[in-house]
């Protein structure tokens, strides 16, 4: 049982998602790094697919009446504990009767999951614990956590073991990978210059349904497209040429042109911009995109 | 800009029941293969679900094409090929469930009805009346959980989309936009024309059958 004392920005509970209901209009959703909450997961006996918090830009203050295993990653927020002890990223955490977490500030990036042994016990909504805000359903109540929240948790199996996990190294840098999109002979000579050769901001209005991108406009022609399936990474140019990335719970069907698709293997970093934040892209081949593998996270005991 | 995938021959329309080339494959990110299915989309559809394939994690069907997202890692296989070039009666026209959906139009239920009706050179009462009176079949599903693309729209009533879309419209709300009618699942924003409310719940997470309406369905409006 984890108690919400302050809310954070946006804490959604999140599982791996709902896959395969896009006819329905239904995106996956579920985490935006899955593999991170997967690693918060294993840090304390879990599934990969038991439910966690996903939490944005800044965090909640929970209380854990019974104590509680817990595990930190992704972004490194500001964060205390009131029993004074260190909180670690990419660990096993153990919280004592009583104990309270207190999360601050993203102090890089933008979204932390926090993991708790036996996984958040929220009823499942089509297969799944995941909230899917703009649907208002799944997760807690189909919306982000409010202070005076109670959550309960399943009980744990197995023995706890105390463990470290090293995060794939990324390169932190504003280059995003992409390959060109279904559409991109609409974009004439100028609107192709302007997205792959300028700098976007990540604009305030960006969310888990889309990053939306300030800076050169890109330019395309003026034609009534048909609406067609899409998926999390592809870029949509409405008629104003400010670029879109749709996130994890974005439409499944969408009607502007589609300029590019950020590759998989770049999705999770998707999730750690945050408004402001300078994008660039660059194409790189359709099959060496389909060749890289999803990066591995690493996992030691602790002694 | 370099890109491997085949540059399609704008001038192959895929032919209703025919195999479509290789030329009408596209890649969306490289998970997404989007595949032109001409007026065949929901038996190929429904032909690609029956296969259980175990490389595609989701087909998403709209008018005219489909989007297959395949599983991290996965490749097209041999079968997955194969199934997409064996030819296929066209989609039946009346094959789906027959709904009735009765709609309040106009007044604060449908804010844009009289504009609609000027713009269309009808008073409120035919406009109604021709909107009323067509089946409508369910294209596809989109934007929101459960919100139905309908084919039939009589051309006399289609209208281009709202030049700024309303920040927030009811759940329920039946609109018009472009060539298509929809209804919409639940409130938020919306950039087509509202002109009535119904209380039929199109989706709800907990059903059995969460949408409504399904691609293939029939629908009646029947005014209240």
């Amino acid at each position: 049982m984890i108690e919400v004392q302050r809310a954070g920005l946006c804490d959604l509970v999140m599982d791996l998602g709902r896959p395969g209901r896009g006819a329905l209009g239904v995106p996956a959703g579920g985490a935006a790094d899955p593999a991170a909450l997967a690693a918060a997961n294993r840090l304390v006996g879990n599934d990969a697919v038991a439910a966690g918090l996903e939490i944005t830009l800044s965090g909640p203050m929970l209380r854990f009446p019974a104590g509680g295993v817990a595990a930190l990653t992704g972004a490194r927020f500001a964060a205390t504990r009131s029993s004074g002890a260190a909180v670690t990223w990419n660990e096993t955490l153990v919280l004592a009767a009583g104990e309270t977490l207190s999360l601050g500030q993203a102090q890089e990036g933008c979204r932390c999951w926090l993991a708790l042994r036996g996984g958040l016990a929220v009823p499942q909504v089509m297969v799944s614990r995941s909230t899917l805000l703009p649907a208002g359903f799944g997760g807690h109540l189909g919306r982000a956590l409010q202070a005076g929240d109670a959550l309960p948790c399943e009980p744990g199996a197995g023995e706890v073991r105390l463990l470290r996990a090293h995060p794939p190294s990324g390169e932190p840098d504003a280059l995003l990978r992409v390959v060109a999109g279904p559409q991109v002979s609409l974009f004439d000579d100028a609107g192709l210059a302007a997205f792959f050769t300028g700098t976007y901001r990540v604009d305030a209005s960006s969310d888990r349904r889309g990053l939306r991108l300030a800076g050169p406009a890109v330019t395309h022609a003026r034609v009534e497209l048909a609406s067609q399936g899409v998926l999390p990474g592809a870029v949509q140019v409405p008629p104003d040429g400010r670029p879109i990335i749709l996130g994890w719970d974005g439409p499944v069907t969408g009607g502007y042109p589609v300029i590019a698709g950020v590759i998989s293997a770049d999705l999770p970093r998707l999730a750690q911009l945050r408004p402001g934040d300078a994008v660039r892209f660059v194409t790189i081949e359709l099959a060496t995109a389909r060749e890289l593998a999803a990066a591995q996270w690493e996992f030691e005991e602790l002694g | 800009m370099q890109s491997s995938e085949k540059k399609p021959n704008p001038r192959v329309k895929p032919k209703s029941g025919q195999p479509t080339a290789l030329a009408a494959w596209r890649w969306v990110s490289d998970r997404g293969l989007r595949v032109a299915t001409g007026d065949a989309t929901l038996a190929r559809y429904a032909d690609l679900l029956s296969r259980k394939l175990p490389e595609i994690e989701d087909v998403i069907p709209t008018d005219g094409s489909l989007l297959l997202i395949l599983r991290r890692g996965a490749s097209i296989s041999a079968e997955l090929s194969a199934a997409l070039a064996d030819p296929l009666a066209a989609t039946p026209k009346t094959s789906g469930t027959l709904h009735d959906i009765a709609v309040e139009y106009g007044g604060l239920a449908g804010p844009d009805l009289p504009a609609l009706a000027e713009r269309a050179g009808m008073d409120v009462q035919t406009f109604i009346y021709r909107h009323a009176a067509v089946e409508y079949t369910v294209a596809f599903l989109g934007f929101q959980p459960g919100f139905p693309y309908l084919h039939g729209l009589p051309e006399a009533l289609h209208a281009p989309r709202r030049a700024s879309p309303r920040v927030r419209v009811a759940a329920g709300s039946v609109a018009i936009g472009g060539a298509y009618c929809g209804i919409y699942p639940a409130g938020g924003p919306a950039g087509w024309h509202i002109i009535g409310r119904t209380a039929a719940v199109l989706f709800d997470p907990a059903r059995q059958a969460p949408a409504l309406l399904m691609p293939g369905d029939r629908v009646r409006f029947v005014p209240e």
